[in-house]
C-alpha cells in the first residue's frame, strides 16, 4: 500500500537534510508503530507523506498503491485516502468543525466515487462518529481546534479520521496529552476504525498506547533513518533500554551511515 | 451670495457657483458659514500628516461637473437593493436627491419620523442640530455643507422604538460626466428610543463620481442605535464619508462599516462621548483589490468616566490595493474607568498590496483599560496545509480562511437579510480573490 524508498528530505530552500534515506513498507491491513527520540524525523516523515510544502524530497520516492505521489498536492493525497493526524493540530478560527468536515467529506467522497451527503444525511452520519470518540455535539459548531484543550485537539483529529475513513492513517503522537480515560477511548476508536482494508501508522513515544492498539510492526527512527524494525516486543525492549543501544546503528565514525 | 474664491482645486470653485437655494434661512446660514470656512481651507495633500498616505490627486484631477449638467442616466432595476425588513421604512436618494417613488415610509409605528430633510426645514431638531454636530473642518465636509440639497431625517420621540430597520439607500447613477453627490443624514434619538439604520451606498454603473456623505447622529439618554453602513460604490467612484455620533448618558451606539467599493475611500467615523456610562462600537470590514485605496481615520473620544468602546477593524487586501487605518482613541483627563478595545487586523493576499496601520492613543486619565493592536499578515501556510490535508484544494482552503477572517466583523449585524447580504458580499470577494493575483 505504501512504500517509502531511500527517502531523503530537506527543509525547502535551506539544505538541511532531515530524512537521510528512510525505507519503510506498509501493507494493507497492517498497523505500524514508529518510535524514536525527539528530533529524529518522525513528524517530518509523516508530513512529507501528507505533502507538506515546507519539505523537499531530494532523493528516493514515496509509492502509494503502486504510484509515486511526490507530485500530488496534499488535497489530492487526501482524496487518494491518506490522512495525517497532526502532532500539533492547527487552530482555524472562524471555520467550524462541521463546515470543515462536510466540505472535506464531500470532496473526498466525490473524488472516490462515493455518494455525497446532504446536510441532513451528513448530520446523522457525523453523530454516529462523534459517539465513536465520545465527543460532545457542541464541538461541531466550534471553530476547528480553536481554544480546544490539548487532549480535545487530539481527540478531534481522530474524530476527523473517523468521518473521513482514510485508507492509510498516519497518527502523529495522538496519544500525547490524552488523559488515561481519553487514551482508552481514542485507542478503542482507532481499533474500531481499523479493518483489513486500511492501514494505520502510529507515531508514539509510549509503549502504553501499544497495549491498546497492537502493532504488527514497530520501527525505530534515529537521525533521520529507520535503524531497527521488529515486532511488538521491540517496543517493550525500548521501554526498558531506551535508545542508547541503537544510536550506534545510526552513525558510523560520527557520519550518517 | 458671494462665490468662494480660494477653494482648491478650481473645479470645486466652479461647482460652488451652483449653490442650491432650497431650505430655510437656517440652511442659507449653513451654506454661508461653510463657504466662509471653505475660503480659508486648504485642499489636503500628502504633506499634511492626516493625509500622508492617501493621494488625492485622482480627485483633484477629475473634471467634475454639476450634477445638472453631468448627463445622469435614469436609475432602473433598483428594487433588488431593497431589504425586505424595511418594506415600509425605506428612504431612497439618487445622486443625493430624494426619490419619492422608490421610498416607502410609514411602517415604523408611533413616535418615529422618517423623511427627507427638505420637508422639515424648520423642524426644531433640524434647527438645533443640522450641521452643528459636524466637527470636521476639511474641504469635503465644507463642500457638502455648501452644496447639499437634501438628506435623510430620522427622529425618534422619547421612548419610541422603531418597529423595523430603516434603510437609507443611496444610489448613484451612470452619467456622461463625473459629478459630485452630497448626501446628508440627521438622526436624533430622544431618551429611551431605539432604532436600527441600514445605510447603503451603491454605484449602479461604472462611471466616475464622488460622494461625500455627511451624517450626524445624536443618541440621547438611554437611547440605542444600531447603524450599519455598506459602501458598494463602483470602482471608479470616490467615497468621502463623515459620520459622527454623540452619545449621552447610558446610551449605546453600535456601528459597523463595510467597505467594498470605490476607487478611493476616505471614511472618518467619530464617536463623541457626552456623559458617563456609554457603550459604543465602531467596527469596520474592508475588502479591497485591484488598485483600490481605502482609508479609515476614526476617532473615539472618551470625555467622561465609565465608557465601554469597541473597534475591530479588519481589512483584506489583494492586488495592488492599499489600506490605511488611523484609529485615534482619546481619553480626556477626567474620564476614568474607561474600557476601550481597538484592534486592526490586516490580511494581505498579494505581494503588491499595501497596508498602513496606526493606532493612536492619547490618554490623559489613569484608570483606563485600553487594549489596542495592529497586525498585518498573510494567510498562515500551516492553516492552508491543514485544510488541504483534509481534502480542500489550495484555492478552496484560502477562500475558506479569508472568508473566516472577514466574517467576524459582520457577525453582529442583526438584520437578517443584511447579514445574509454581507455574507454573500464577503463570499463573492473571497471567491474572486482566493487565487492571489500577482501583479507585475
Ligand atoms: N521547517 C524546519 N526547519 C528547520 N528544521 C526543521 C524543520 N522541520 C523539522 N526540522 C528539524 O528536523 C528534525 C526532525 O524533526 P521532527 O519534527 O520530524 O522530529 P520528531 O521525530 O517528530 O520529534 P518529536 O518526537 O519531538 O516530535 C528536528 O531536528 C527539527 O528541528
Ligand atoms: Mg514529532
Amino acid at each position: 500500500m505504501l512504500e517509502i524508498k531511500n527517502l531523503h528530505v530537506e527543509v525547502e530552500g535551506e539544505g538541511t537534510e532531515i530524512l537521510k534515506g528512510v525505507n519503510l513498507t506498509i501493507n494493507k491491513g497492517e498497523i505500524h508503530a514508529i518510535m524514536g527520540p525527539n528530533g529524529s524525523g518522525k513528524s517530518t516523515l509523516a508530513k512529507i507523506v501528507a505533502g507538506h510544502p515546507e519539505y523537499e524530497v531530494t532523493k528516493g520516492d514515496i509509492i502509494y498503491n503502486g504510484e509515486s505521489i511526490l507530485e500530488l498536492d496534499p488535497d489530492e493525497r487526501s482524496h487518494a485516502g491518506l490522512f495525517l493526524a497532526f502532532q500539533y493540530p492547527v487552530e482555524v478560527p472562524g471555520v467550524t468543525n462541521n463546515t470543515l468536515l462536510r466540505e472535506s467529506y464531500n470532496t473526498i467522497a466525490a473524488s472516490r466515487g462515493r455518494e455525497e451527503l446532504d446536510p441532513l444525511e451528513f448530520d446523522d452520519y457525523i453523530r454516529e462518529k462523534l459517539e465513536l470518540v465520545d465527543m460532545k455535539a457542541d464541538f461541531l459548531e466550534r471553530s476547528v481546534n480553536t481554544g480546544f484543550s490539548g487532549g480535545e485537539k487530539k481527540r478531534n483529529e481522530i474524530f476527523q479520521m473517523a468521518v473521513l475513513e482514510p485508507a492509510l492513517a498516519l497518527l502523529d503522537e495522538t496519544d500525547s496529552g490524552l488523559d488515561i480515560d481519553a487514551l482508552r477511548i481514542v485507542a478503542d476508536g482507532i481499533n474500531k476504525l481499523h479493518h483489513e482494508e486500511n492501514s494505520v501508522v502510529l507515531i508514539t513515544h509510549y509503549q502504553r498506547l501499544l497495549n491498546y492498539i497492537i502493532p504488527d510492526h514497530v520501527h525505530v527512527m534515529i537521525g533521520g533513518k529507520v535503524v531497527k524494525s521488529g515486532g511488538k516486543e521491540l517496543a517493550l525492549e525500548l521501554e526498558e533500554k531506551g535508545y542508547d543501544w541503537l544510536e550506534s546503528l545510526a552513525t558510523v565514525n560520527g557520519e550518517a551511515k | 451670495m458671494a462665490h468662494p474664491t480660494r477653494i482648491e482645486p478650481s473645479i470645486l470653485h466652479k461647482l460652488a457657483k451652483h449653490l442650491p437655494e432650497n431650505g430655510s434661512a437656517r440652511w442659507t446660514n449653513v451654506r454661508q458659514k461653510s463657504m466662509q470656512q471653505l475660503n480659508s481651507t486648504q485642499f489636503p495633500h500628502k504633506k499634511i500628516e492626516e493625509w500622508r498616505f492617501t493621494d488625492l490627486r485622482p480627485i483633484s484631477r477629475t473634471e467634475f461637473t454639476h450634477i445638472n449638467d453631468a448627463g445622469t442616466y435614469k436609475a432602473s432595476d433598483i428594487e433588488k437593493y431593497f431589504i425586505p425588513e424595511s418594506d415600509r421604512s425605506r428612504l431612497v436618494f439618487i445622486n443625493g436627491r430624494y426619490n419619492e417613488t422608490y421610498s416607502s415610509i410609514g411602517g415604523l409605528g408611533k413616535g418615529v419620523t422618517v423623511g427627507n430633510l427638505s420637508r422639515f426645514p424648520d423642524d426644531e431638531n433640524v434647527l438645533e442640530y443640522l450641521n452643528n454636530l459636524v466637527n470636521y473642518d476639511d474641504v469635503f465636509t465644507l463642500f457638502n455643507g455648501l452644496m447639499f440639497e437634501d438628506g435623510a431625517y430620522i427622529h425618534l420621540k422619547e421612548g419610541a422604538k422603531a418597529e423595523a430597520p430603516i434603510q437609507v439607500l443611496n444610489l448613484y447613477t451612470g452619467s456622461e460626466k463625473p459629478f459630485i453627490a452630497n448626501p446628508r443624514m440627521l438622526v436624533v434619538a430622544e431618551e429611551d428610543s431605539d432604532v436600527t439604520i441600514i445605510e447603503d451606498h451603491i454605484g449602479l454603473e461604472e462611471n466616475s463620481y464622488m460622494t461625500i456623505p455627511v451624517s450626524e447622529v445624536k443618541v440621547k439618554q438611554r437611547a440605542h442605535i444600531h447603524h450599519v453602513r455598506i459602501q458598494r460604490d463602483n470602482e471608479n467612484a470616490f467615497h468621502i464619508s463623515r459620520p459622527i455620533a454623540y452619545v449621552e448618558k447610558n446610551s449605546e451606539y453600535h456601528s459597523y462599516t463595510i467597505t467594498l467599493g470605490a476607487k478611493l475611500t476616505r471614511n472618518e467615523p467619530r464617536v463623541v462621548q457626552e456623559d458617563e456610562e456609554v457603550d459604543f462600537t465602531l467596527d469596520g470590514l474592508v475588502l479591497i483589490d485591484g488598485e483600490q485605496v481605502a482609508d479609515t481615520h476614526s476617532v473615539m473620544d472618551h470625555r467622561f468616566s465609565h465608557a465601554n468602546s469597541h473597534q475591530l477593524h479588519k481589512v483584506v487586501v489583494n492586488g495592488k490595493a492599499h489600506s490605511i487605518f488611523n484609529g485615534k482613541i482619546f481619553v480626556r483627563r477626567d474620564a476614568q474607568k474607561i474600557d476601550s478595545f481597538q484592534e486592526n487586523r490586516n490580511l494581505l493576499l498579494s505581494y503588491d498590496g499595501l497596508v498602513n496601520a496606526k493606532p493612536q492613543l492619547e490618554i490623559f486619565a489613569d484608570d483606563v483599560l485600553c487594549s489596542h493592536g495592529a497586525t498585518v499578515g498573510q494567510l498562515d501556510p500551516e492553516e492552508v496545509f491543514y485544510l488541504q490535508s483534509r481534502g480542500m484544494t489550495e484555492e478552496k482552503a484560502k477562500e475558506v480562511l479569508t472568508y473566516a477572517f472577514a466574517l467576524e466583523t459582520i457577525e453582529n449585524v442583526k438584520v437578517d437579510s443584511v447579514h445574509k447580504l454581507l455574507i454573500d458580499e464577503v463570499y463573492r470577494y473571497t471567491k474572486a480573490n482566493s487565487n492571489p493575483k500577482v501583479t507585475a
